[in-house]
């Protein structure tokens, strides 16, 4: 393999990060509607074309320009994602909106918000919710954190850095359902790896799976140890479009490593940070994969009950509670869209959408 | 099926299941075109979740059977296995929640039938037209009825309340188990395994709350009697009955199961007793087709079986059965089905590999080994065989989910028997 990631070459290729998980790289969108013309030319106006017809003319006028030609590039997506997304979400609105429970029909005569005061009223509820926000928050800062260590560290020109840098982001290509049971194994507690490693600290052994108040970050330990190869590769990319001045003007002012990462190299990692936290955060929702394989069904061990885990339980291992299972899916979208939507404002507003 | 593909209902509203179920057949008739052509019609389609290891064997050799018995009739075996029964559970839900039921799929009668209400057909006929309520133990026929109306027909049946050990581990413990007669002197032997070998003396699992749950159903008809226990689980429970059950088991939980027992899971758990790590075990007797998997380990040499103490002469029983969805898509088909499924042929090919026995009282045990055959023996002399309580018989799904919390939460470690007992009391009398 080439070694593209070398610092020599950084300066010639300054924008154009090598790496597309990088925000910094997605400023070449060239859309039929991003409209402003760019200066390497070959922008055609296609307003002197005569338009076609009347009815034509006038969408083209109201949506912009080639809005009927563009129809058939975006039309099908269009509509099979506005079907299979956005109308799948719409109708689980309205199942959470029922009382629909069991085989019988739903009936939506009467719809009310019954199920979301449920779920308020629900300690399950309350718990599981809980648990999902510390995982998000935790498991997104502290793999942020160690992705960033590590980048910092195979940055420095070290030896072997191609080899480090596969050893760090290889579990990322593993399934959960490898890695559950992996866990399972490494926190078992009279022989597990980790027992073993506290033993030999002389500190007692941790029931790490069985212990309600560790078992939640036990889970965190491992989606770290899964994820933060990830963010380490981000924070890669992230550092290599940084010019090699900067470095040399802060060794020049005389920083030490310490404040020149600190003061100059970090803050220039905002856009790397903001991306891979949104993608750790949906990570974080999706959970579930780790805790079902971890236990082989849907009932996490006590203390690391998650929304996901619990809106599938609701309505797969009783009577089928759809309206209820429905609520807590909207809860877990609102979660979601609380992370997705503030940072689809921030890229639209640099122009990156 | 004319009802099925009309769009709107009795009220003229445009219903999302119709709406479903209408755009399901739509798919099916496009699909089953071209088989159509060749006069085969809609095959018979079964959903069961015996994947691995026995179960896999087993409806390996109800499917030979089945042919060999119904040699033209097209007809599908899936398999759905993972998470327990989760994922056949979660397939078969969704199916008759969208109108698209299979032919038959594999489940737990008794109560458990009730979290189907609606959804289930009839199969009178199937059980009168070949006499399965003489051929069955009586149990049967009252557990695979709602209202009056048979749903479903057993297949084999396992036994819960079981106690299992390594023979050479109590023999260095000095532990006779067949003087184990009582939930005391259970006690009192594993105290003595504890002290007088490195084995844990009870290998349990609390990886997920089942095995508990399981546990304590048989506990209390072993600690209270059958009729104490049948109270419980019809909705009239003696506080101080749950709570003294519970406290036997938090003396067992916190002092003789193995450290590991959150992180391991039931292979796991029979692979101690295999090993000769783990003196007891309590399981249903799924657990001695692992033993009899294992290499040089044979029964009545290397492992043995006793009753869970205290429930001499009695049979916990469980069923596995296949139940008849309503709407049926191959509504003859299936009723051959599942009258084979009840016949003796079916009965013995499957639970001599699957570990479990007939639920008929005249199939042939000489092909089933020895183990067997001593069940076979206590289920036809048991006197009585009280319904158990996890596996569907004894409460029904919600019971059953909202003492899964209760474990969960309240008896996973630390252990609490008030607020264990408190929570199961609740749960039943609801």
């Amino acid at each position: 393999m080439p070694r593209p990631f070398r610092r020599r070459s950084r300066q010639s290729d300054r924008a154009e990060s090598e790496c597309d998980l990088s925000p910094e790289s997605g400023d070449h969108s060239h859309g039929p509607g991003s409209g402003s013309p760019r200066p390497d030319g070959g922008t055609v106006d296609e307003r002197t074309a005569p338009s076609s017809g009347r009815l034509t003319g006038a969408l083209d006028d109201r949506f912009g320009d080639d809005f009927v030609e563009s129809l058939p590039f975006w039309l099908p997506a269009f509509l099979l994602m506005g079907l299979f997304v956005y109308g799948a979400i719409v109708w689980n609105f309205v199942i959470s909106l029922t009382d629909y429970e069991g085989f019988r029909d739903a009936s939506y005569s009467s719809l009310d918000f019954e199920m979301y005061s449920r779920a308020l009223n629900d300690s399950g509820f309350i718990d599981a919710a809980q648990n999902t926000v510390v995982l998000l928050i935790a498991f997104t800062v502290l793999t942020l954190g160690i992705g960033l260590g590590l980048a910092i560290l195979v940055d420095r020109n070290i030896r072997f850095e191609n080899t480090f840098r596969t050893i760090y982001l290889l579990p990322m290509s593993l399934s959960f359902v490898v890695t559950a049971q992996f866990w399972l194994w490494l926190y078992n507690f009279d022989d597990g790896l980790l027992n073993q490693a506290v033993v030999l600290v002389g500190l007692d052994r941790v029931n790490w799976i069985g212990d309600p108040q560790v078992v939640l970050w036990a889970v965190i330990l491992a989606l770290m140890w899964q994820f933060s190869g990830y963010a380490m590769v981000v924070y890669l990319a992230g550092l290599r479009a940084i010019p090699q001045e900067h470095y040399e003007a802060a060794r020049v002012d005389g920083a030490s490593t310490l404040k020149m990462y600190w003061r100059v190299i970090i803050p220039q990692l905002k856009g790397a940070t903001i991306s891979a936290a949104v993608v750790l955060m949906v990570f974080a929702l999706k959970a579930f994969d780790f805790l079902f394989s971890l236990v082989s069904g849907y009932r996490p061990p006590n203390g690391s009950d998650i929304l996901a885990t619990k809106m599938v339980r609701e309505v797969y291992s009783g009577t089928p509670r759809w309206a209820y299972g429905s609520a807590i899916a909207m809860v877990l979208f609102a979660m979601a869209l609380s992370i997705i939507g503030p940072y689809l404002v921030y890229q639209y507003r640099r122009g990156n959408l | 099926m004319s009802d099925r593909t009309s769009i709107r209902d009795t009220d003229g509203r445009l219903t999302r299941r119709r709406f479903v179920a209408a755009s399901g057949t739509a798919a099916t008739v496009g699909l089953a075109g071209c088989s159509g052509l060749f006069g085969g019609g809609t095959p018979l389609e079964v959903l069961h979740g015996w994947t691995g290891g026995d179960g896999a064997r087993a409806a390996e050799a109800l499917v030979e059977a089945f042919e060999e018995e119904f040699p033209d009739m097209d007809a599908d075996f899936e398999a759905i296995g993972g998470g327990g029964n989760a994922n056949l559970d979660a397939v078969v839900t969704n199916r008759l929640g969208d109108d698209d039921p299979p032919s038959s799929f594999a489940n737990w009668p008794g109560k458990n039938l009730q979290k189907y209400s609606g959804a289930l057909g009839n199969v009178n006929d199937v059980w009168e037209d070949n006499d399965f309520a003489d051929a069955h133990v009586d149990e049967a026929v009252e557990l695979h009825q709602t209202n009056g109306t048979y749903r479903a027909v057993p297949l084999g049946s396992h036994r819960l309340n079981n106690l299992f050990y390594n023979i050479e581990v109590v023999e260095s413990a000095g532990v006779d188990p067949s003087g184990i007669d009582s939930v005391e002197t259970l006690v009192d032997a594993l105290e003595t395994v504890a002290t007088e070998t490195d084995a844990v003396p009870f290998t349990h699992l609390l990886s997920s709350p089942w095995a508990t749950i399981q546990l304590f159903g048989t506990m209390m008809i072993g600690q209270h009697g059958v009729s104490a226990y049948n109270d419980f689980i019809d909705g009239d429970p003696d506080e101080d009955a749950v709570t003294t059950t519970f406290q036997s088991m938090k003396t067992i939980m916190e002092n003789y199961i193995s450290d590991d027992a959150s992180t391991i899971d039931l292979t796991e758990s029979n692979q101690k007793i295999i090993s000769g790590d783990a003196a007891f075990i309590h399981q249903g007797n799924w657990a001695a087709g692992a033993f009899r998997n294992a290499d040089d380990f044979a029964y009545e040499e290397e492992w043995g079986a006793t009753s869970f103490p205290g429930t001499e002469g009695i049979y916990e029983l469980h069923f596995d059965s296949f139940l008849y969805p309503s709407d049926n898509p191959t509504e003859s088909k299936s009723k051959d089905f599942l009258g084979f499924i009840g016949g003796t042929d079916a009965q013995i090919a499957f639970n001599q590999y699957k570990g479990s026995i007939p639920t008929r009282t005249d199939a042939d045990m000489s092909e089933f080994g020895p183990y067997l055959q001593d069940v076979q023996e206590d289920f036809a002399n048991a006197e009585a065989r009280p319904r158990n309580l996890y596996h569907g018989l004894g409460v029904v799904a919600d019971v059953r989910t909202t003492m899964e919390d209760v474990i969960s939460g309240r008896f996973s470690g630390p252990f609490n028997a008030n607020r264990a007992a408190t929570g199961f009391v609740n749960a039943v009398s609801n």
